[in-house]
């Protein structure tokens, strides 16, 4: 009848642990703290081999608990994680690090460095593959931390400055931070993953030293080796560095070209636009049409009033200029079939219209380019506009009748 | 109508001892969702291989003959005491048709008439199939995935009336567009505008473009488009319809262009279906992307980009671009170590949140929630353990405004759980906000747990009440209300009996030491019902309670009429063959215009025609049994012949086993026929010529269909065995022609038979003619 108790033991255990998560799920933090304590027998045998045992189950839950149980304090929960870092080895760093998070949520910065520096000198037998990692991500938040403080002694001495009077023994405590900071966030960006804010404050640092062959490295790195996730974080901030360095135009083209490749979607593609309107080589300045058709694609870009004005404005130019009509032509080739319902409806034109009359302005001048001047977008918006006696508008029409023919061309 | 509840485990698998496993634990190893799900589950559990068996074993059981000693017992079987003989068989699975149970032979007796006619291996398999297939949709049923409930919102700066969409009646094949006034508490204006429809609908999903709403709705072949014009009261619209081979797993609207939707089929082809293009296949792999797995689900639903779908399987998601299919498709997540998945997970809900964040998509598997990012692939921004015990098949998003934060609700189908959750991700001016949970998710009231809060009916009626409240969950749709001060949201939820449930969330300011910006909603103490359907809480006002009482009279109303499935099925199978299919050639041919010629003939001479047997100068028609079942005959075709001749049990056996020992046998015994037919006839030679027309006859009777006879049992005999009274009759092969004459009273004149003999012997001869 042993088994039959080990069995009675295990479901009484889930039946608990069902409890437990309906009164999570229904914010009921007291009884779920009740049913809580009663799982805590469940430690005492604990048979099971799911992928969370309950040791495990109780610090994720506890700390949910005592997260939002409205009688719990911090000391309280700061004991609960003491207990939990030794309920489990394994777990250590894990529970540490959840513990420092908590602790940077309520504000207690100082406590939570001093954490982090406790996990980090940490040993427990044979270093595994998993605990190596979890080392290393401690290490960067203490990094982070100590960034967190260069940078507040920075913004003193700044401040100092500007008053013409500096402290050196600030200097001297911001210098260390840097230091501390600058090893320990150096290991963890070269590991493949996506380590956006780490990056950001190394390249700072660095910046700030005025190290810029180290930070070019390292943002080269980060966007371009294959290993990391496909990152386009990694591309911009690349991008910001180099405008940031007042590189060459060749330099900031290629690197936007790249992030356009990725997410074609991006903000910056309107920064990509401009930079290739003004270029005064052919090739480019297709480019920049290719760019801007392709981000009017997405639907988050529907109502960018920006990002028409580029299109209308370098449709605009082509048309009157009547060169390199055929690249209008081959954009319009692939997006006939679903633009004049996606952009150029009769719904849109009176939306926008009501909601943003130098958007459907824009949008009515491509629609009037595209799709010639029976288009209903471009007839509504034209027939609004002239009825409104604006000036704007009633150019537009005429610019459109004049240019009917080419427009043909592109149509047709 | 009365509800046909889906069958419960209990009726696949009735070992009673699983049973009140299944019963005991709410989520019991045998209904484990990962297990089913998980490539090892495509065999059945071991509990399902020990149930299934004993019925596949009762079927494949040949029917037995010694059935007289039970003759006088009545006939009606204790399936409870038979199951238990099952068990017990199944017990000894060495040899089981040496203990077949007395009970067993008599079930096999009394329904050795229908049994019979069925192909036993054939029902066995299909009986396999059915019980394989309903088990796995009892564990987990995809097909309801999506759900079949949709909100469309009332149209901006119009009435607050807002349309449900959702399927009802009995078969659940009706669409009802029912019109829903927002006021206080919800309700119902109208009737609902009904369609009917070939098929139970298992999907609707909607979408607005332009204004107008797009309403798909898929079941399992069929799928079709509707529009709602945004005018308020104007009627909804069908556009177009398609027929799928396979069953349709997925049908999403999209949001970009009107009339355009994606379907997924269980082969594995996904479409882009435009109402003005018609269906563009996109994809055709009926493997599953990333690793194998035996799920024919699929899904598809669009992305920021009109032109790219998204594509999904059980193990993960992959969006391709429908200008160039082949060659432009990425990967947007994967079950595995980039998402920190668990062992087993699988994909079961992919949906794209558009309307909160244009890039981002939400991944729903059995254990957790993902926010994911298209910009960013197979790296989740958001993860979540969502702890349901059934896994999430409906979700429902809600976008909030500027500086609020997006509602999700998640629905299982089983459980009924409601899930809400918050987050917040949204694209502010230049830099991007850290996409996170607002708050800690929320569970909802679900439709069985308003029972306590009801009035008690009697008991019988309770238990009715009950069932009904307990069906599974059909459908998930919710609005927000946010007028003024009373911010509050509608969650709709529809059952799998047609009803439609309804409960309101009222927001309540956050408590000061609170984060402001965290959105609570809570459920409001008086939930409101809609329809007739009754919700939690103590009846707040009096016309839910009236609407609830109404319904409870509908619903005793329907159940109380005779369940028709418990009155013995009868089967009709005049419509199985036309009257065209039974009719001969269309003209009389030669045969009958002579027969009729023949009986003028014999009216005018006032004689009697005795038997219908042609002239002598007639070609005696070919009788079916000198068919022989070529090689290449039509396999329906072979069956009748044999049929018709009477070893059809025989073909049967030649079809199924295909053994060379069985055909080398049914051979040799066809020889051993002919050589008997043979022998009778030459035996036959020794007797008077006259006796030759009778062993023509015997030949006749013994070949066709066994004629009753008073005096003998109804046995099917095999053909070949020849019925023990009938002597052994031998002739020598006559040829017809020749037979026929004799038969004709002017030969037995020629034979110089006298007149007044010719009739006995006319009768000796009919009397042969009727059998041994």
């Amino acid at each position: 009848s042993s088994n039959e108790h080990k069995l009675n033991f295990k479901k009484s255990k889930e039946a608990c642990l069902n409890y437990i998560q309906d009164a999570l799920l229904q914010k009921q933090w007291k009884r779920a703290a009740e049913f809580l304590t009663c799982y805590v027998e469940a430690l005492e045998k604990d048979y099971s081999r799911e992928h969370i045992g309950p040791s495990e189950m109780i610090w994720r839950i506890g700390t949910e608990i005592l997260w939002h149980h409205s009688q719990s304090s911090m000391k309280e929960f700061n004991c609960f994680m003491e207990q939990m870092k030794t309920l489990g080895v394994k777990r250590y760093l894990k529970v540490c690090l959840e513990h420092v998070f908590h602790l940077l949520c309520n504000g207690q910065i100082d406590e939570a460095y001093q954490n982090l520096s406790l996990a980090e000198s940490w040993r427990f037998g044979e270093q595994t593959a998993i605990q190596d990692k979890e080392m290393k991500l401690i290490q960067a938040y203490r990094g982070l931390l100590d960034y967190y403080s260069w940078s507040k002694q920075k913004n003193i001495l700044l401040e100092q400055g500007e008053d013409g009077f500096s402290d050196l023994a600030v200097e001297q405590e911001m210098h260390g931070y840097f230091r501390k900071a600058a090893v320990n966030l150096k290991e963890i960006i070269k590991i493949p993953g996506v380590w956006d804010i780490f990056m950001k404050c190394y390249v700072d640092l660095l910046e700030f030293y005025g190290d810029h062959n180290e930070a070019r490295q390292v943002l080269n790195e980060y966007a371009y080796n294959s290993k990391f996730p496909a990152n386009p974080n990694a591309h911009v901030y690349l991008y910001q560095f180099l405008k940031r360095q007042g590189e060459s135009k060749k330099s900031l083209i290629s690197a936007l070209k790249i992030l356009h490749d990725i997410v074609p979607s991006h903000e910056l593609m309107i920064d990509f636009n401009t930079m290739l309107q003004k270029s005064k080589k052919r090739k480019k300045r297709r480019l920049g049409l290719e760019v801007i058709f392709a981000a009017l694609d997405y639907a988050g870009w529907k109502e960018n009033a920006k990002a028409w004005s580029c299109l209308a404005r370098q449709v605009k130019q082509i048309v009157i200029s009547e060169k390199h009509l055929d690249w209008i032509k081959q954009e319009w080739n692939s997006r006939k079939d679903w633009w004049p319902a996606f952009h150029f409806s009769r719904y849109l034109a009176k939306r926008n219209w009501q909601e943003n009359k130098s958007l459907s302005y824009e949008k009515a001048l491509v629609a009037g380019i595209l799709l010639g001047k029976d288009c209903k977008y471009f007839k509504y918006v034209s027939h609004q506009g002239c009825k409104a006696q604006l000036k704007r508008f009633r150019m537009l029409k005429r610019f459109v009748n004049k240019h009917s023919l080419v427009c043909l061309r592109i149509s047709g | 109508g009365c509800w046909i509840p889906s069958p419960a485990p209990e009726d696949i698998v009735y070992r009673s001892s699983l049973c009140r496993k299944l019963r005991a634990g709410e989520c019991g190893a045998t209904l484990d969702f990962a297990k089913q799900v998980g490539s090892e589950a495509l065999h059945p559990g071991e509990d399902l291989g020990g149930s299934v068996g004993p019925l596949h074993a009762l079927t494949l059981s040949p029917p037995s003959h010694t059935a007289g000693p039970f003759l006088s017992r009545n006939s009606t079987i204790r399936m409870t005491a038979l199951v238990e003989d099952i068990d017990r068989l199944e017990a000894r699975r060495g040899c089981p048709r040496q203990h077949l149970a007395s009970r067993l032979r008599w079930f096999s007796h009394l329904c050795r008439d229908w049994l019979f006619e069925v192909p036993l291996g054939l029902l066995a398999d299909c009986l396999h199939e059915e019980l394989t297939h309903q088990w796995s949709s009892l564990l987990f049923d995809d097909s309801l995935t999506g759900g079949a409930l949709a909100w469309l919102p009332p149209a901006s700066g119009g009435p607050p009336v807002g349309r449900l969409v959702h399927p009802g009646g009995q078969a659940m094949n009706h669409l009802h567009f029912q019109d829903v006034v927002l006021e206080e508490l919800p309700r119902a204006r109208g009737s609902p505008e009904q369609f009917e429809l070939s098929g139970r609908i298992r999907q609707v999903a909607a979408a607005r473009v332009d204004g107008q709403d797009f309403v798909g709705v898929r079941s399992d072949y069929h799928c079709g488009v509707w529009r709602v014009p945004g005018k308020t009261g104007a009627a909804p619209a069908p556009l177009q319809v398609i027929r799928t081979d396979m069953p349709a797993s997925c049908l999403t609207v999209s949001p970009h262009l009107p009339g355009e939707l994606s379907v997924c089929t269980q082969s594995g082809t996904v479409y882009l279906w435009s109402v003005e293009t018609g269906l563009q296949q996109l994809r055709h792999d009926p493997q599953t992307m990333f690793f194998r797995d035996h799920s024919p689900w699929r899904w598809s639903d669009f992305t920021a980009h009109p032109r790219v779908l998204s594509c999904a399987d059980r193990t993960g998601l992959q969006c391709v671009d429908a200008r160039a299919p082949k060659r432009c498709h990425f990967d947007l997540f994967k079950v595995g170590e980039e998402a920190g998945c668990q062992q087993g997970e699988r994909v079961v809900l992919p949906m794209y949140l558009g309307r909160a964040h244009p890039s981002q998509y939400l991944v729903t598997t059995q254990f957790s929630i993902y926010v994911l990012d298209e910009r960013l692939p197979l790296v989740p921004i958001l993860k979540w353990g969502h702890m349901m015990k059934a896994p999430p098949l409906f979700a429902h998003l809600m976008p909030g405004k500027p500086g609020r934060s997006h509602k999700v609700l998640l629905g299982a189908s089983r459980t009924q759980e409601l899930l809400l959750l918050q987050y917040q991700g949204r694209r502010s001016r230049g830099s991007q906000s850290v996409c996170q949970l607002a708050g800690t998710p929320q569970k909802l009231h679900d439709i069985a747990g308003c029972l306590q809060h009801l009035p008690t009916q009697l008991p019988h009626r309770q238990h009715l009440l009950q069932q009904r409240l307990a069906a599974p969950a059909a459908g998930l749709a919710a609005t927000l209300q946010e007028d003024g001060p009373h911010n509050s949201m509608l969650v709709f939820q529809l059952s799998e009996a047609g009803d439609v449930f309804c409960q309101r969330l009222t927001h309540k300011a956050a408590q000061p030491p609170a984060p402001p910006s965290r959105d609570e909603a809570t459920t409001a103490p008086g939930s409101s019902p809609l329809f007739e359907a009754p919700a939690s809480s103590p009846l707040g006002s009096d016309a839910a309670a009236l609407r609830y009482r109404r319904w409870l009279r509908a619903l005793s109303r329907a159940c109380r009429e005779p369940p028709r499935h418990t009155w013995r099925p009868s089967l009709s199978q005049r419509r199985l063959f036309t009257r065209r299919d039974l009719e001969g050639p269309a003209g009389p041919s030669s045969l009958h215009r002579q027969m009729r010629q023949r009986l003028r003939q014999t009216m005018r001479e006032g004689g009697r025609v005795q038997r219908w047997e042609p002239l002598t100068t007639l070609q005696r028609p070919p009788l079916p049994q000198t068919l022989e079942p070529a090689g290449g005959l039509e396999p329906l075709n072979a069956r009748l012949t044999a049929a018709w001749a009477g070893d059809w049990e025989q073909w049967w056996e030649e079809r199924s086993s295909f053994s060379v020992a069985q055909r080398q046998r049914a051979l040799r015994e066809r020889r051993r026929r002919q050589k008997r037919a043979q022998g009778r006839r030459s035996l036959s030679a020794s007797f008077t010529s006259s006796l030759t027309y009778q062993s023509e006859l015997s030949e006749l009777s013994d070949s066709g269909p066994p004629v009753p006879s008073p005096g003998r049992p109804l046995t099917l005999s095999r053909e070949g065995t020849p019925p023990a009274g009938s002597p052994p009759v031998r002739s020598p092969p006559a040829s017809p022609a020749h037979d026929e004459a004799l038969l004709s009273s002017q030969s037995l004149r020629c034979r110089g038979i006298p007149k007044e003999r010719r009739k006995t012997l006319r009768d000796y001869l009919s009397v042969w003619a009727e059998g041994p």
